[in-house]
């Protein structure tokens, strides 16, 4: 009797295990989660370090030189309409940009995204360009009819504001009002020359208003190395970088 | 905005667990005693380890008083994983792309030394984010040889390009008798990377493409966990396909360890699934700053399976 029942219980088991083995053997019952930080509080693996030390050596040699000073850490946000780092940023490429070509209209250099890190208070070392833009962009020049300027001027609003110079605006709704050029209204009748990223100008991070220009020239200089030659002829001239927000974009 | 995001994730994560039945008060062991019970057999643990955007981050954020200073750095990352490893018996290290770019590590060297330290650190497999096409395919091909871990990415179909034998959608990895299928998402590359430099590779539906490896990896091959890792980002304003979207809308898996967005999440999110099962969404920032780490617990052929499949214990702080 007793013989019986283990051998239908061994059955049971049998015939569970078979079906057991057409899917999963396991079943999730728990999970713990959380993360560590990565701080001065973790130790070092020395081995890891003789590897990436010969690469460091051969990067600090070039990047640590400090091409200028900075008088306040330049900072950006995605949500503010204006930044410090932006206004720097869009006012440097832009006056690199009208040593070229004089008649340049105004600047979006980048999208908010594409500045990839803050400059920080003090030496400004060759690094903290690159690591602030560290695309191979190229500076293009675009002319474009008022109707697609006022496509760009739209996109800016909607994006709730994007690093620009020698454009003003305020934002109401996500649309654009009063925008200034040069400091006169924007006017839908007449053409406009922007200065802009090759990878902007090319549809990239979606801006609008470049699909279909009336002309498109490339002024030969990255958008990195107008960074670098504007630092260094500020030092030059004995100042230091700066920026202020001066209202150019501004939120209702 | 950030915060204000975190907020309302945590309440309507609240809300979830409620809804989900996976209140506190109903669980039927401690932490602990899992622990112990793992120890014995009866139950199995895996670690996972995760990363995103890790932007050539060899070193940490200099010294020089800005939000970062002092954070991340390989040596580090490197030291605490090695650590985990010598704790835990089933550790898979992942990331979830954007391995390039941020440094002049890559402006110098190409992403040479970000492959050979994540190989160096044992990495498990990674996707490919928007930047590793920053040199262009040649440029992601040339550096293949230093990454000695599978490529995982599903939806960029690559068949007329240089990379076309250079990744798989999915790869499952064994551990301790549990099955584990990972399977990589791409972001669509069109208004992201420059035309030059993806070419002539093809964006596949995320959605579509995931409900599909997941069902390959859940039912074909009967995978115990199914992660995706996903360059899809986080969520967006607008309506684009994002980890949330895609979580929601797909059947079979487990867990998306997400990119792109640089998102600090105080916590995985948990989202129902189309099966009414709980997909997680994880992403820690960006540039190393944080490891992430999920251990999940299974119980060998346990009658709870069923039940198990729709609800389980979670726990917001590690064990051990």
């Amino acid at each position: 009797m007793k013989i019986v029942i283990k051998l239908e219980t061994i059955l049971v088991l049998y015939l569970l295990t078979i079906l057991w083995s057409c899917k999963s053997h396991y079943a999730l019952v728990s999970s713990d989660r959380g993360k560590y930080s990565i701080d001065s509080q973790v130790p070092v693996d020395s081995s890891i370090v003789k590897t990436y030390w010969p690469y460091k050596e051969q990067m600090d040699a070039k990047m640590n030189q400090v091409i200028g000073h900075c008088a306040k850490e330049l900072t950006k946000s995605y949500d503010l309409p204006e930044t410090l780092l932006g206004n720097f940023f869009s006012d440097a490429v832009l006056a690199e940009g009208k040593k070229i070509d004089p008649s340049i209209d105004f600047a979006i250099p980048s999208t908010k995204g594409g500045m990839r890190n803050s400059l920080p208070k003090g030496d400004i070392h060759l690094s903290n360009v690159f690591e602030l833009m560290p695309f191979e962009n190229e500076m293009v020049v675009l002319k474009l009819k008022g109707s697609d300027v006022e496509e760009l001027l739209n996109f800016i609003a909607r994006s709730g504001g994007q690093p620009v110079a020698g454009l003003r605006m305020t934002i109401e709704s996500q649309k654009p009002v009063n925008p200034l050029i040069n400091g006169q209204p924007f006017d839908k009748n007449r053409t406009y020359l922007i200065l802009t990223s090759d990878y902007v100008a090319n549809g990239g991070d979606h801006v609008g208003g470049f699909k279909d220009p009336l002309e498109r020239r490339s002024l030969g200089l990255k958008i990195r190395d107008a960074l670098i030659n504007y630092i260094k002829t500020t030092t030059d001239a004995g100042k230091d970088i700066n920026a202020e927000l001066d209202g150019r974009i501004t939120k209702i | 905005m950030q915060n204000s995001m975190e907020e309302s994730q945590k309440f309507d994560r609240r809300k979830f667990l409620k809804a989900a039945g996976v209140a506190a008060a109903s669980l039927a062991f401690s932490t602990q005693s899992l622990e112990a019970l793992a120890k014995e057999g009866d139950l199995h643990k895996l670690t996972i380890l995760h990363t995103n955007d890790v932007h050539s981050r060899i070193e940490p954020f200099p010294m020089d008083g800005s939000r970062n200073q002092g954070l991340g750095g390989v040596a580090r990352r490197a030291a605490l994983i090695k650590k985990i490893r010598e704790e835990q018996k089933n550790v898979l290290l992942l990331d979830a792309g954007d391995i390039f770019q941020g440094t002049p590590y890559f402006n110098m060297f190409n992403g040479e030394l970000e492959m050979r330290m994540m190989t160096d650190m044992g990495y498990d497999a990674a996707t490919m984010g928007n930047h590793d096409f920053d040199n262009g395919m040649e440029g992601f091909y040339k550096q293949l040889p230093h990454a000695k871990f599978p490529i995982l990415v599903s939806n960029y179909d690559f068949s007329n390009t240089i990379l076309k034998s250079s990744t798989q959608p999915y790869k499952i990895f064994k551990k301790d008798g549990l099955k584990i299928g990972v399977f990589g998402l791409g972001i669509e590359l069109a208004g992201l990377v420059e035309k030059k430099n993806y070419g002539d590779t093809i964006y596949l539906d995320p959605i579509k493409k995931g409900n599909e490896m997941a069902a390959i990896l859940k039912n074909d091959y009967a995978c115990d966990l199914v992660i995706c890792l996903s360059h899809l980002g986080y969520n967006y304003k607008e309506s684009k396909v994002s980890d949330q979207v895609l979580a929601k809308n797909t059947r079979n898996i487990d867990l998306i360890i997400g990119g792109h967005t640089h998102t600090f999440l105080d916590q995985p999110e948990d989202v129902k699934n189309l099966d009414g099962h709980i997909t997680t969404i994880n992403q820690v920032g960006w540039a190393g700053i944080n490891l992430g780490r999920i251990d999940y617990y299974f119980e060998k052929g346990s009658a709870k399976k069923i039940k198990a499949a729709t609800q389980y214990q979670i726990n917001n702080q590690l064990s051990g």
